[in-house]
């Protein structure tokens, strides 16, 4: 009975320590998964509707292709759907100089490795006159955006 | 005085230079880097033509990077505003900084080169039967850490090398299952490739990669001389066997006389005699040191007569045209490009048949190969023995497919990663999009 006790009470004590060692390691590995990201908005604005040419205007800071076609417009972002290389537009098609992929310009994989057309981001205008995308609201292929006609 | 420095000189240097036999023995039991060798060898594992010397060229290189490494901490920050100019401050403003970086950099490749080449010495020979198959395992560590070293070594500087390599390197960890994306969260330190991804990528580079590699490169050591040397010592115990009819004397002393059960000394001499065995200082110590100084002489010349790639900065807007990783990931490059497959309604990417399944499955035969091999034992310690001619086949035949890919990727790869053969010219690209 005594005995049951101390053996009780030595495997609380080794225990202890062993849960607080496990524990340590877990604290450890739980700091490598960051609470705050100090990365760009996912929702920012762009030039005003009225800035853009008509067709495809690359966007270097953000990524993406905006499109405008007679007054309607769309983004379709210039990330490569296989391993994230950007692609390049060439009059007929978006191509990937990384592995090869093809893309029409909407988007769809005509060849090469890319699993996934490319992606639709939502696109509107801000209460600036200003367009506005949002990647990570993806919108389906076709989404047409036509901002309200500014004022003067 | 000239006696007095003579005497000193003789201090520190008599075990590379023993006067006698015993001189010889206690060279290396007395000496704290020297002991873990065996104070002999069998003249068979000292053969340039047997192992070539590969593993003592590749631990050579590993010094090198090492020592090469530190120095560049001294000037490299590793910080996504400065790393690229901390690199061309070397390159320029730093007296024989660029010496230094080449350096660190024909290392790292050659260092890639030669240990694929020991472990082909080592599957050619058969050297990873028995004890030995957990050597062959460590090795197979190794082998992959050395590669994991190159990948983050070639982040460091921030060129678009670099950024892309992340880019696309973190990309095939999230083709991953299941737990892809939380691989690629923690690589990153974040959704995107930022100051974190950098500072976790260095930490690793000079820290916990190099550090594994050396705890694993004592045990890879140790671990050969508890398996009684080189394979081919295998050959001459087999030989002794046939031809000796009664036992060999078994010596019955251990290192203090004390070791329950029989120690390596004991196994080893119950085959080997006085006539296979020279000692290991002066003639394994001279052979190591010559290695060392023609590895490090080849790395510096190379230093110095070719510099070390650098890109552009990294612009995260711009992927060069083609982008093509270093020769020994661009067969990795060609396998993610070419495995997308589609299976109706359903499309597995490249990225993760190529880039994570075909190479795991690579890696899960080379760990297991020992237990596959069936192949008599007589075969073990002998370069293409007759009875591995299969294996030897498929490993020569799937080096075969990689060195052709390599240079398919190298030299064939073009623009938009488009086949061009040799002499047709590349078409103008526009540089800004």
């Amino acid at each position: 009975m005594e005995n049951d006790r101390r053996q009780f009470l030595r495997l609380i004590g080794k225990g202890s320590v062993a849960a607080a060692f496990v524990a340590q390691i877990g604290a450890a590995a739980r700091a490598f998964f960051p609470n705050v990201l100090y990365e760009p908005p996912t929702r920012f604005k762009i030039k005003r509707p009225e800035d853009y040419p008509p067709g495809y205007t690359f966007d270097s800071a953000h990524r993406l292709y905006v499109v405008k076609q007679d007054d309607a417009f769309h983004v379709i972002s210039a990330i490569c759907t296989h391993l994230g290389c950007t692609v390049q537009y060439r009059t007929v098609e978006f191509d990937c100089p990384c592995h090869g992929s093809r893309f029409k310009l909407d988007g769809t994989v005509i060849g090469g490795p890319a699993p996934r057309p490319l992606v639709w981001f939502d696109t509107a205008v801000s209460p600036d006159g200003f367009l506005e995308v949002d990647t990570a609201v993806q919108v389906v292929r076709g989404f047409r955006f036509t901002p309200p006609k500014a004022k003067g | 005085m000239r006696e007095k420095l003579w005497k000193l000189w003789r201090f520190f240097a008599w075990s590379w230079s023993p006067e006698s036999d015993r001189e010889s023995s206690e060279a290396i039991t007395r000496n704290l880097w020297l002991h873990w060798f065996p104070a002999k060898v069998t003249r068979s594992a000292m053969s340039w033509s047997y192992s070539m010397w590969l593993g003592t060229a590749a631990v050579s290189l590993f010094f090198i990077l090492t020592v090469t490494g530190v120095m560049l901490m001294f000037f490299y920050v590793p910080s996504t505003e400065r790393a690229y100019g901390s690199i061309k401050d070397l390159e320029f403003a730093v007296s024989f900084g660029r010496v230094l970086r080449n350096q660190h950099r024909w290392a790292a490749e050659g260092m890639v080169a030669v240990v694929y080449l020991h472990m082909a010495r080592i599957f050619f020979t058969g050297a990873y039967r028995g004890t030995r198959i957990t050597n062959w395992i460590v090795g197979v560590v190794l082998l992959l850490a050395t590669l994991l070293l190159s990948f983050t070594g070639y982040l460091l500087p921030w060129d678009q090398l670099a950024l892309w390599a992340i880019t696309v390197g973190t990309n095939i960890a999230r083709e991953g299952p299941i737990i892809g994306e939380t691989i690629r969260f923690v690589l990153l330190g974040g959704t995107v490739v930022d100051q974190q991804t950098l500072l976790r990528f260095y930490v690793l580079h000079v820290f916990f990669l190099p550090a594994i590699v050396w705890v694993l490169f004592a045990y890879h050591m140790w671990r050969v001389r508890k398996d009684g040397g080189l394979a081919s010592v295998e050959v001459i115990k087999a030989d002794r066997q046939m031809v000796e009819k009664e036992m060999p004397r078994t010596k019955s002393y251990s290192m203090f006389g004390l070791t329950p059960g029989t120690s390596v000394q004991v196994m080893s001499s119950t085959e080997l005699e006085e006539r296979d065995l020279v000692f290991s200082s002066p003639n394994l110590m001279r052979r190591a040191t010559l290695i060392f100084l023609i590895i490090f002489n080849i790395t510096l010349f190379a230093a110095l007569l070719f510099n070390a790639p650098l890109e552009e900065a990294a612009n995260p807007a711009i992927t060069p045209n083609p982008a093509k990783a270093p020769w020994y990931f661009v067969w990795l490059q060609e396998l993610v490009a070419s495995t997308t497959v589609h299976l109706g309604p359903f499309t597995i990417s490249g990225g993760f048949l190529g880039g994570i399944l075909l190479p795991a499955v690579l890696l899960g035969i080379l760990v297991i190969w020992p237990l596959l091999d069936g192949s008599a034992r007589s075969a073990e310690g002998r370069w293409f023995a007759p009875a591995r001619k299969r294996q030897t086949t498929v490993f020569a035949a799937i080096t075969l497919v990689m060195i052709v890919l390599i240079i398919v990727g190298v030299y064939l790869r073009g623009p938009y990663w488009k086949i061009y053969w040799p002499g047709t010219p590349w078409p103008q690209m526009p540089t800004v999009l």
